[in-house]
């Protein structure tokens, strides 16, 4: 005795029927900075757009490097948080800064990016000890989804343990 | 001498339904089953893809002792090929094309060399031919009287990082062979399905704030759900999909969070200062989350209601993520603690009951467990020697399954 078709199965082949007939629903990558395109059109002093100040002012922002599963700034790393504390109360005082906090690529479990995002916050609140206002400063983690190094030494995997700074008009 | 038999009757049937014990079956108690194919469309090339993907699927029901040899044969043959004399079993298909090009399947299981079972089955195409293999493994399992293998018809969704910053999510079968790139371009991480019929599911967009969306499978649409800075991820969704647990960070500070679908409110339920992330549901009032109040990531429960935390497991230098079935929790445990070297994670399953703890892998970095609605199966994340994977633990029958990702590596999945 046949039966026919398991109902499952045409649950399945009709969901992904309707699948191959849409346009899979893209989530454009119009980047966190997509505002920066609007504001290099706002005029420029001495030849130098607002995009192109905001990437001169980032360059001298040094990135935060941790210890493997660490979330407090190292003794090493106090400096360049000073450094960029003080650059972010002068020349960039009237931009708001985004601290991207990254893992190594050791887990992609939600634990990982609870870890970036501890690691932006020690950075955030050392600047905000600097002086910085903390209403200029935003965080966000990337896990282990935005590294810096793919190669499988420890070389590469310290400088993914890291916060970037990222500025916005 | 009585007692100690009577002793060993008791503790036997104590521990007979306790998956944290290691099941070891032994092949040749397994009865034999061998594959013909009586298949008149297609080429060889599709020939030797199906087969392989129904052997592949008898292995993982882990009831038979598959032979995997390929063999031809009429359909109408009312005996079994002369080499398959010896088997218990033989499993006899015809696959064929009809005018609208649909994929058709007809199905004979043998015994003893007699018709025991039959089946037809049908797709739009035969792109779709992993999962009418998918549906006749879970047939012929139910035919044998097996507990349920439903798992085997679900669809996987899993994100792909594919490079800084770029992710896809994609939907798949269970060993990956059908893949349909639902989302490309972009951040998006940690797809979690909205509902048991499949039917939508929640992702967090990293493009700009760290955001919570729900997409339609059916329209294509995406919407927002909500946002919060630093972090914000669906951990869980309610078995009748009317609550999830989420985790977000709304004052810098990572909590786990009950969201109400229906009334668009969420309540927060951990308070610690330090992580807590990955909330489960363990029943209506408790959830099993993962926090690093010890000073290191391990799992604990919480009692939505009440707030008592309770500390779930005791062994495990770092355990960083979980899945909770029943009494069953089955959590990834780091075994060495080396930021100069490569790392093992291993999965373990815990029972809240008794305590006893079963390793359940053994290499590489093991991680991302989910359980199977009926407990039986866990699906993982396995990354090892630069190739990442999906596998399957089928706990009763104490085997693992490893299906490879071509390309990328997986990030988060459920399924």
């Amino acid at each position: 005795m046949k039966s026919i078709v398991l109902s499952s199965v045409v649950v399945a082949v009709l969901v992904f029927s309707g699948c191959s007939s849409k346009e899979p629903s893209v989530d454009a990558s119009s980047g966190a900075n997509s505002g920066m395109g609007n504001e290099s059109a706002k005029g420029s002093m001495n030849g130098e757009t607002s995009e192109m100040r905001i990437a001169r002012l980032e360059k001298q922002f040094s990135s935060v490097y941790f210890d493997f599963d660490k979330f407090d700034i190292r003794a090493d790393m106090q400096s360049k948080v000073s450094d960029s504390a003080t650059l972010a109360k002068t020349e960039a005082k009237d931009l708001t800064i985004k601290l991207e906090g990254n893992c190594d690529e050791w887990g992609s479990d939600e634990y990982n990016f609870a870890l970036g995002l501890k690691r932006s916050e020690s950075v955030k609140k050392s600047l905000i000890a600097s002086g910085v206002d903390a209403s200029k400063i935003t965080m966000v983690s990337y896990g282990e989804s935005n590294p810096v190094c793919t190669e499988k030494t420890k070389d590469c995997w310290s400088k993914n343990r890291r916060v970037d700074y990222k500025l916005l008009p | 001498m009585k007692i100690f038999f009577t002793w060993l009757f008791i503790i036997s049937f104590s521990f007979a339904g306790d998956a944290t014990f290691d099941v070891i079956k032994k092949v040749d108690s397994l009865p034999s089953i061998a594959v013909e194919d009586a298949s008149i469309s297609y080429d060889n090339t599709f020939k030797m893809q199906f087969f392989k993907a129904l052997v592949a699927d008898l292995n993982v029901l882990s009831i038979f002792n598959v032979d995997g040899n390929y063999r031809n044969i009429n359909f109408n043959d009312n005996n079994v090929l002369v080499e398959n004399k010896d088997m218990k079993y033989v499993l006899r298909y015809k696959m064929l094309e009809d005018d609208s090009a649909g994929f058709n399947v007809e199905l004979k299981l043998y015994k003893d060399n007699g018709v025991v079972f039959t089946k037809a089955y049908k797709a739009n195409k035969n792109d779709f031919y992993i999962f009418i293999s998918h549906a006749i493994a879970v047939d012929i399992n139910e035919f044998m009287g097996e507990a349920s293998v439903e798992w085997m018809k679900r669809k996987v969704i899993f994100s792909k990082n594919v490079s800084p910053k770029k992710t896809e999510i994609i939907i798949s079968d269970y060993t990956l062979t059908y893949q349909y790139k639902i989302i490309e371009g972009g951040l998006n991480l940690f797809p979690k399905w909205a509902n048991q019929a499949q039917t939508s599911f929640y992702y967090t967009s990293l493009d700009k704030k760290p955001t919570l969306k729900q997409l339609d499978i059916k329209s294509g649409q995406s919407k927002a759900i909500m946002s919060s800075d630093g972090m914000m991820i669906c951990s869980d969704v309610s078995a009748d999909a009317t609550k999830i647990l989420v985790t977000m960070a709304p004052n810098n500070q990572p909590d786990v969070y009950l969201y109400n679908v229906a009334t668009q409110k969420s309540t927060r339920i951990t308070t610690y200062v330090g992580i807590d992330v990955g909330g489960q549901f363990m029943d209506d009032n408790t959830i099993v989350f993962v926090s690093n109040r010890l000073g290191y990531p391990n799992i604990f429960s919480q009692k939505i209601n009440t707030g008592v935390v309770e500390q779930m497991i005791y062994y495990g230098k770092s355990n960083a993520a979980c899945s909770v079935n029943g009494e069953y929790v089955v959590y990834k445990a780091r075994e060495s603690s080396d930021a100069f070297s490569g790392n093992t994670f291993n999965l373990h399953l815990i029972s809240t009951k008794t305590d006893f703890v079963r390793r359940l892998t053994a290499t590489g970095v093991n991680e991302f467990p989910r359980f199977s609605k009926d407990g039986d199966a866990i699906l993982f994340i396995k990354n090892y020697m630069d190739q990442s994977s999906i596998g399957v633990i089928r706990l009763k029958s104490n085997k693992n399954f490893l299906f490879p990702l071509k390309s990328g590596k997986v990030q988060s999945m459920d399924w």
